[in-house]
């Protein structure tokens, strides 16, 4: 990136600038050097092609399951032959997620936009794209070649809000550049896929029940495909009653084990969640969303809140503690990219035991519940995390309940919801605070650390907030400007006085000078015949005459 | 993760430092907290495994933050808990009337959580009389009123310690007989329409 925006700087050379297509127009890097019409062209045969093969794939995943299951039950009963007569279920299932893929992923991405905490991948892209698009403006001037102004404005939009960051890792990212490429809904096909043929072989090994788990997992995905009017509690409780209706048979038909029961709902849970998140987590139906820029919102009104005011007994000064800490919030904001609630879960527990070593280490003994909520609370707050409302929200929806309500994960989840319902209540009262202050800190007219005396002040901030040690950092440079202006301005006028006085001097000077030496104008003594130029004009002198007389 | 197998979820409530942390870790780890202890992860949850009879049951136990600037939040402790039990302090007065606010909570909005009164530090008493200001046979009568265990414990010398939990445990595995019990009779009745009554005639 950096490579091309220096050479773009220094010098460009006009092949490079093509469309790759050779069509002759002017391409651009953000279109993997194609003009914007190839470049329809080719995003459109990439899409289809890709339609294509998920179809296939599905259909293949379909026949292998079948196949599978006639194999190991032949002689059981007769088996209809299901794969050409009728559309599969998993195809139809496979094609009804892509649409609603398409449909929520812009959605996410737009709020992934505004989201404090993905400040790190897309905060530096739309500028960079905001000059390339400049660029390629002033390129396409000169080929003459106008769009109108919404149309350009409105290609720009997709360029910015189709980035891949909120689906792929990092390498990914650096892979696919900023190209807003098919592959982004590949990834979380492959994924899909994946999760269904890990299911697979796991019910293999179950032998009857096996087979009955998966038909009755795929119907009831089918089933919730038309059910995308529901209300999230309703969903929620479609999923639970499965949940229940399954573990119950399993129980009670099959006889397992309530261990073995417990391993087969994980993966049914996996199974189906993977299959049913994109239509399910923050439904349009629901508030969700609303909620998540709320509590977003609130957060980021409360950046001044010091790990002295929630009395956290971590001290970060300690480098094996704020490593921790660092972990902490980095589970946290990963909550985010899971689909399957139990693996959100594990995120918040692994976030949770993070905390509890940083308490540890730094008290050196044991964390109880009085350390760990507070801590939690300022790990909330200092991560930030990505639509945590919702993912609370799907947890509580869609996980298994045995796991939630009772065991260690939902002890975590439990203080989790907690920070937040503190985070949202939180008023002057709950941080020893008086109203004035609460009030002074929240509108931003007074920030606590003010009172402090400046340089220690100074420190804090920049172990407090980056944001904030670069307003430091800046103002400092700010200050150091003003005085080095000041002193240029002295200079200046020290100048002015100097060449105002060397004026005079000079003036002083000149007129002692004079003053000495008066000018006086010394008549020469000049040969006045020499100068004499008329003299022939004289009349001639006196000749004498002689008188005959 | 490997997380381990739950039965019953068990919350700890009461004031700050009546001595709830304290009870959990002379129950689980049979030791007092005085001065520091090491190579130890929290006890803010813990699970443990009893023997009722021949059954084993597992109690999720829950310690929580006793400082009232989270008392708002206690709700979303106790959902779904099913046992409660309630710590005062036997020589502060003050305790046991927060005690009683707990009671009250509980009562209104979680009818299947048993409660479990428990009077912590007896060792004090026993050591001087006259610092009891909670009364044994005040706490007797409004327990049976409330149809609650009452229990009077030390996690110093871990007296009456293992009861309180062993007492928790048997209640659980006898209730839950009768709870399935219940649930299975509404459920017949009630879910008619689920997901299993339609599609599993096969
Ligand atoms: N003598 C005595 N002290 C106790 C007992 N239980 C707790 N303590 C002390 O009471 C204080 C608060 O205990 P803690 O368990 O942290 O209370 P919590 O806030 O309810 O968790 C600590 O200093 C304990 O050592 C007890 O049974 N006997
Ligand atoms: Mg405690």
């Amino acid at each position: 990136m950096s490579q091309r925006s220096e050479r773009r700087g220094i010098h460009v050379d006009q092949s490079e600038l093509l469309c790759k297509k050779g069509c002759g127009y002017y391409g651009n890097a953000a279109w993997q050097g194609l003009c914007s019409k190839c470049w329809r062209e080719e995003y459109q045969k990439a899409r289809q092609r890709q339609i294509q093969e998920d179809w296939a794939l599905a259909e293949k995943l379909q026949r292998e399951e079948e196949a599978a299951y006639v194999s190991s039950h032949s002689s059981s009963q007769t088996q209809p032959p299901q794969s050409h007569s009728q559309p599969s279920l998993a195809t139809f299932s496979k094609f009804e997620e892509k649409k609603t893929n398409e449909k929520t992923r812009k959605v996410t991405t737009v709020k992934k936009f505004f989201s404090p905490s993905s400040r790190t991948a897309p905060k530096k892209v739309p500028p960079e794209k905001e000059s390339e698009k400049r660029e390629k403006e002033k390129e396409e001037k000169l080929q003459g070649r106008r769009e109108s102004h919404g149309e350009t404005l409105l290609r720009d939009l997709k360029g910015i809000f189709t980035q891949p960051w909120d689906m792929g890792s990092p390498t990914e990212e650096s892979h696919e550049g900023k190209t807003p490429s098919p592959s982004i809904t590949r990834q979380s096909s492959i994924e899909t896929d994946r999760v269904s043929r890990d299911f697979l072989e796991f019910l293999k090994t179950l032998q009857k029940p096996g087979r009955e788990i998966h038909k009755q997992s795929r119907a009831f995905i089918e089933s919730m495909g038309n059910k995308k009017d529901l209300s999230a509690e309703e969903l929620s409780e479609c999923v639970q009653d499965f949940y229940q209706g399954m573990s119950d048979r399993l129980l009670n038909h099959f006889k397992g084990s309530s261990e073995k029961v417990d391993r087969v709902m994980d993966q049914v849970e996996k199974y189906i969640m993977t299959r049913l998140y994109k239509s399910v987590f923050c439904p349009e139906t629901s508030d969700d969303e609303k909620k998540d820029l709320a509590t977003q919102r609130r957060i980021r009104a409360l950046h001044w809140v010091t790990i002295q005011m929630l009395c956290v007994p971590v001290d970060e000064e300690i480098p094996e503690v704020s490593d921790s800490v660092v972990k902490a919030i980095t589970d946290i904001i990963e909550m985010d990219s899971k689909r399957v609630p139990r693996d959100k879960l594990a995120f918040i527990t692994s976030c949770s035991k993070h905390i509890f070593n940083a308490i540890r280490v730094t008290k050196n003994e044991p964390a109880s519940a009085d350390d760990f909520l507070p801590t939690l609370i300022y790990i909330v707050l200092k991560a930030n995390p990505p639509r945590l409302q919702s993912n609370i929200q799907y947890i509580t929806r869609f996980c298994n309940p045995s796991r939630l309500m009772t065991g260690e994960d939902g002890y975590y989840f439990t203080n989790l919801c907690c920070a937040v319902a503190f985070i949202e209540k939180l008023d002057a009262h709950s941080l020893n605070l008086s109203p004035e202050d609460f009030e002074r800190y929240m509108s931003g007219q007074a920030s606590p650390r003010r009172q402090d005396d400046p340089a220690a002040w100074l420190q804090s901030g920049s172990r407090v907030n980056p944001a904030l040690s670069q307003i430091h950092h800046n103002l400092s440079v700010l200050s150091n400007l003003e005085k080095r202006q000041q002193q240029v301005m002295e200079g200046a006028q020290s100048l002015q006085t100097e060449l105002a006085e060397w004026q005079d001097s000079v003036a002083r000077e000149v007129q002692e000078i004079l003053e000495r030496y008066p000018l006086e104008i010394k008549s020469r003594a000049s040969a006045i015949d020499a100068e004499n130029v008329e003299n022939d004009r004289l009349p001639p002198p006196l000749q004498p005459q002689v008188f005959a007389g | 993760m490997t997380a381990m197998r739950v039965d019953a979820k068990v919350v700890m409530l009461g004031k700050e430092s009546v001595g709830k942390t304290s009870l959990v870790e002379r129950y689980v780890h049979r030791r007092f907290l005085v001065g520091p202890y090491q190579n130890t992860i929290g006890a803010a949850f813990v699970a443990k495994a009893l023997n009722v009879g021949d059954k084993v049951v597992t109690l999720g136990i829950w310690d929580t933050a006793g400082s009232e600037r989270y008392e708002a939040m206690s709700r979303i402790y106790y959902r779904g808990a099913r046992a409660a039990i309630v710590c005062y302090d036997l020589t502060d007065s003050s305790s046991f009337k927060r005690a009683r606010f707990w009671v009250k909570e509980l009562q209104n909005c979680e009818e299947h959580c048993k409660i479990y009164l428990c009077g912590t530090k007896s060792d004090l008493i026993e050591a001087d009389r006259s610092v009891r200001q909670v009364d044994f046979h005040d706490v007797q009568d409004f327990a049976d009123e409330i149809g609650a265990q009452h229990f009077e414990t030390s996690s110093k010398t871990g007296k009456n310690v293992d009861e309180v939990f062993q007492k928790v445990a048997e209640d659980f595995s006898s209730c839950a007989l009768e709870f399935m019990q219940e649930e299975k009779g509404v459920d017949l009745g009630q879910k008619k329409d689920s997901y299993f009554d339609n599609c599993c005639h096969n």
